[in-house]
């Protein structure tokens, strides 16, 4: 174990964190005070704070509605995700013909904007009869080019020895992916949940154009609520974005110690 | 363990499917019905709805609300799907390419035939939604641009009253500009700026609408006037640079002499700005009493199934009985004679201040000025708008702003052709 | 099958074995290419036929030949858009560097490290249009915090000018984006740092070998597949931010932080010029795989994987 000193580790992590902690306090603070952010000059400190705008982001609109219709899309993206990355990323491990017209292709397909393709999308959704669903609301995110690649990574990283052991044991393709790999690649995983989980959750584009009916909206189009007409943005608003916020940092605090695994000090000191 | 939750999600995710589903069974008739940015009036069109229902029976009511910046891409996509709502409510000059592409219903065989209907309204409001003879929509609500003036900042400046010409604009613009203070800011977005232009007998075309009529040294010397303003303070940069919130937000700082804009930055500036009340914030025509239009109106899709039922679902909608209710509700002017008399009156008790507000978008509706009935309004803006902003804030000289504008503008015209 | 005939002789078993595996890889990849066939490569050639007519959602298509790309050259928007779009990709190694350093103070052994991670990640799942909204405030010329910072220490006297001014509203716009995104590439690194064995480093220890050389011939080339795919994401981050600009600036003042993916939004749907959005569409696509390509090239071939021992 080598001894570094660890101050300078912390002064440069706590500056860090304060260049990034400025506007997200900034946010906070609205959604308890609901002032007027662009009177000058700007007050630090909350006055006379309140949860109500909190409870107004329930009532104004159908939260709860909104907030399952998030949570079954989501869920349904990212369980397709880990199953159908993993499934791609562990292919692209395997020397095959066509694998760099596969990379690239996969690549390819990450360069497409989606404002280029969104009418599109809509039209293919609609033979698929998947308008106003919860599958036509995820299936465009059932997978994610970025994380196919990270699936890669992490199994190219899988010592060959353990995989020619597993195959000369007998298990078949699929099993050595769900033995062998998957354990190994915890922290891919995670990535992928975590990823998968906030692209989802924070979608606004897909859901807007797809959906029609007001039961189906997932919990971002409510934002429309709260920017008012008059673009007067309100404590209500920020309320609302803390309060869209919240399940995606819970996951990730969830899923912190999956990126810490592994790692003994000294190892990585840059 | 991961093939047990990916059943469950599939079961799961099956059987919700078929929820939405049942709850849009067939209903006998159906309206779908698009606002632009109004979900706060909810109360209101629940009470509207249930009213229509009585007088007709079975009807189903399916109401979409879209912000601003959403619902052009909402819309068109449903027009790609071939399944568009059947009522939509449009805002400024964006249903004319709507209109010439056949998107939109004509409305005039209705009105012909129920001419009672058209005398509601406001007949310049009206006629403001008609291309090729034909007309388009009914208003829903209606705002033209004014001058906004901060009487207490004339006063220091010993001025008496709000300018009646172009030159004693920028004049008192020039007297009341010192150090942070500025002398006048306008809005920029659709159009809103052009009675500055046209105030000085600037034609945007030609009276075909076929080529640009704007390149005249009569033109780039109005421009270099306010590119000079701009420098020296009198017009707030702002005016050429900023959307809503921050020219508005200026004005209500207090440091802005006057403001170019329509009723609704009254609401939004009184907002934010203590100072105001009757004393210190007068209301007038801007020079020339020109003034664009910005408005809301309801077209009715041309592929709907039940072009009578939307027909009459929008002339409920702007009845007098609700058109009134909708002013007392949301404090603006319907385009509804009796309702927006009703409304004034209704906020004439306690806001006397936005009463004179509205009553000057009632005033000389005979001076329209920046709106064309071009399908291609959207681009013959972003051909103009950036070459005038590159001339006010002095980064091209006027005439060459003027040149290469008109050059633009040919083009869009051309291809449009 | 093609494999079997390529190779100088293998026994049927083992050829059988190799089709087997060949057409299990592509049953494997099938789920996702499926996903990407319907919702990127269509829409894709999609784009690509409209490019060369001239239809919109309420008119018949007519077949226009090069007639868009011809105005393409024509179109001064698109030029300014196109710079503007290569100078937001550029600034894309600052962010991942920087995001590489946070990776490994985070990764290293310090108390708290899990709240400094947390710290740091926490602004890449919040709205954008929060992020768009506190932004834009706070670089508000006139009630922008920056400015009530630097003139309250009197660093300036005059208010600066950031999204009013045609020159700083781009970088202003780019340091916002570095805000948000500082968190998903330390998120990416850090998965990336922990596909390394740590007995590489404690064999390097032993040998003698300094930190700086640990992390230069131990870190830096087996974080190469994740560094590529950092680059990567900070291309795609030129349409991905599409929300954070449109909000915060929506392509101003004057086409200063238009890029082509806003362009292209405003043609469609703005404009209704969905023909010539889709031929800006395709350049775009281009640009983005020569870019793509040539990093790919640059970093070793083969999407930077590390070819295993």
């Amino acid at each position: 174990m080598h001894r570094y000193p660890r101050w300078p580790i912390h002064v440069a992590l706590t500056g860090v964190s304060f260049v990034m902690l400025i506007p997200f306090y900034w946010v906070l603070k609205t959604s308890v005070t609901g002032e007027n952010i662009f009177a000058y000059p700007p007050s630090v400190l909350p006055k006379a704070p309140h949860p109500f705008y909190y409870v107004d982001v329930w009532y104004y609109i159908p939260f709860a509605r909104y907030f399952l219709n998030s949570v079954v899309v989501s869920a349904l993206a990212v369980a397709a995700n880990v199953i159908f990355n993993a499934m791609a990323g562990y292919a692209l491990t395997r020397d095959f013909p066509a694998k760099r017209f596969v990379l690239l292709l996969f690549l390819s397909c990450m360069m497409v904007p989606f404002q280029a393709t969104i009418i599109p999308a809509y039209l293919i959704t609609g033979r698929l009869g998947l308008l106003d669903s919860y599958w036509g609301l995820a299936l465009p995110q059932f997978s994610t080019i970025v994380c196919i690649f990270v699936f890669k990574a992490s199994f190219d990283a899988v010592p060959r020895s353990l995989i020619d052991a597993a195959r000369i044991d007998g298990l078949s393709e699929w099993r050595i992916i769900w033995r062998v790999m998957m354990p190994l690649a915890k922290g891919a995983i995670a990535t992928n949940v975590i990823l998968g989980f906030i692209w989802s959750w924070n979608n606004f584009l897909w859901p807007l154009i797809v959906t029609r009916s007001a039961e189906m909206q997932t919990l971002p189009l409510g934002l429309a609520r709260f920017l008012s007409y008059q673009e007067d943005t309100t404590g209500a608003l920020y309320a609302f974005c803390i309060m869209v916020l919240a399940p995606g940092i819970l996951l990730f605090l969830m899923a912190q110690k999956e990126f810490i695994r592994g790692l003994t000090s000294g190892a990585t000191k840059g | 363990m991961k093939r047990r939750t990916v059943l469950q999600a599939g079961l799961a995710g099956a059987a919700t499917l078929t929820l939405p589903r049942a709850s849009r069974a067939q209903a006998p008739r159906k309206l779908s019905y698009l606002t632009w940015n109004i979900s706060d009036q909810e109360q209101l069109f629940k009470e509207e709805f249930a009213d229509f229902r009585k007088a007709n029976p079975g009807v189903e009511i399916e109401w979409l609300d879209k912000k601003g910046t959403e619902l052009p891409a909402f819309f068109q996509t449903q027009l790609a799907a071939g399944t568009p709502p059947d009522v939509v409510d449009l805002q400024g000059t964006i249903w004319v390419e709507y209109a010439a592409n056949g998107a939109l219903l004509d409305l005039t065989p209705y009105l012909k035939k129920e001419p009672e209907v058209a005398k509601l309204f406001n007949q310049d409001y009206l006629a403001s939604w008609q291309y090729q003879g034909k007309n388009y929509m009914l208003p829903f609500y209606i705002a033209k641009t004014l001058l906004y003036y901060n009487k207490t900042m004339f006063k220091e400046a010993g001025l008496a009253g709000p300018p009646q010409t172009f030159d004693d604009l920028l004049g008192y613009a020039q007297k009341m500009a010192k150090g942070e203070k500025t002398g006048f800011l306008t809005l920029n977005f659709d159009w809103l700026y052009w009675p500055l232009f046209k105030m000085n007998g600037i034609e945007l075309l030609t009276p075909d609408l076929k080529k640009a009529a704007f390149n005249t040294p009569a033109a780039a010397s109005v421009l270099e006037r306010l590119a000079k303003a701009t420098d020296g303070g009198a017009i707030n940069k702002i005016s050429w640079t900023g959307r809503w919130v921050e020219p508005n937000g200026a004005f209500a700082g207090n440091t802005v002499g006057m403001l170019h804009a329509h009723s609704s930055s009254y609401f939004f500036v009184k907002g934010q700005g203590s100072w105001i009340n009757e004393s210190t914030l007068g209301v007038a025509q801007a020079p020339g009493y020109w003034a664009t239009p910005t408005n809301h109106g309801f077209g009715i899709s041309k592929s709907t199934k039940n072009p009578d039922l939307a027909w009459a679902f929008i002339k409920h909608l702007t009845s007098t009985q609700w058109a009134t209710r909708f002013s007392q509700s949301r404090k603006l002017l319907t385009g509804n004679i009796a309702a927006d008399r009703a409304g004034l009156d209704y906020l004439r008790k306690d806001d006397a201040l936005g009463a004179q507000v509205l009553q000057t978008q009632l005033e000389h509706t005979d001076r329209f000025t920046g709106n064309w009935p071009l399908p291609f309004d959207a681009q013959l803006k972003d051909a103009f708008y950036p070459e005038i902003q590159n001339a006010v804030l002095g980064r091209k000289s006027a005439k060459a702003a003027l040149t290469d504008a008109e050059r633009a503008v040919n083009r869009v015209v051309s291809r449009n052709s | 099958m093609a494999t079997a005939s390529a190779v100088a002789y293998r026994p049927p078993r083992v050829a059988r074995r190799r089709t087997r595996q060949a057409v299990l890889v592509w049953c494997f990849l099938a789920p996702s290419l499926a996903i990407f066939l319907l919702y990127r490569i269509v829409p894709l050639l999609w784009n690509a036929v409209l490019s060369f007519t001239q239809w919109s959602p309420l008119r018949a298509m007519r077949w226009a030949g090069l007639d868009q790309y011809e105005d393409m050259l024509h179109d001064d928007v698109f030029w300014q858009a196109l710079w503007n779009t290569l100078i937001f990709i550029a600034s894309a190694p600052v962010a991942i560097a920087i995001a590489l350093g946070l990776a490994l103070l985070v990764s290293s052994d310090i108390r708290g490290r899990d709240v400094y991670r947390t710290i740091i990640f926490i602004s890449y799942p919040l709205m954008t249009v929060a992020v768009a909204i506190i932004w834009r405030w706070l670089f508000d010329e006139r009630v922008g915090l920056i400015n009530y910072v630097a003139r309250s220490l009197h660093l300036v006297d005059r208010p600066i000018q950031f999204l009013d001014s045609f020159v700083w509203a781009l970088p202003s716009v780019i340091v916002a984006n570095i805000w948000q995104m500082l968190g998903f590439y330390m998120i990416i690194l850090l998965t990336g740092l922990q596909n390394i064995p740590p007995n590489l480093y404690e064999a390097a220890a032993i040998d003698g070998a300094s930190a700086y050389r640990r992390f230069l011939r131990i870190t830096v080339p087996l974080l190469k597949p994740s560094l590529f795919l950092c680059i990567v994401i900070g291309m795609l981050n030129s349409f991905t931010s599409f929300d954070l600009v449109y909000v915060m600036t929506g392509g101003g003042p004057g086409r200063a932080t238009e890029l082509l993916v806003t362009y292209i939004y405003k043609l469609g749907f703005s404009q209704t010029r969905f023909d010539y959005a889709a031929a800006v569409t395709v350049v775009f696509f281009l640009l983005l795989v020569s870019i793509a390509w040539m990093a790919n090239r640059l970093s070793g071939g083969n999407v930077g994987a590390v070819e295993r021992d």
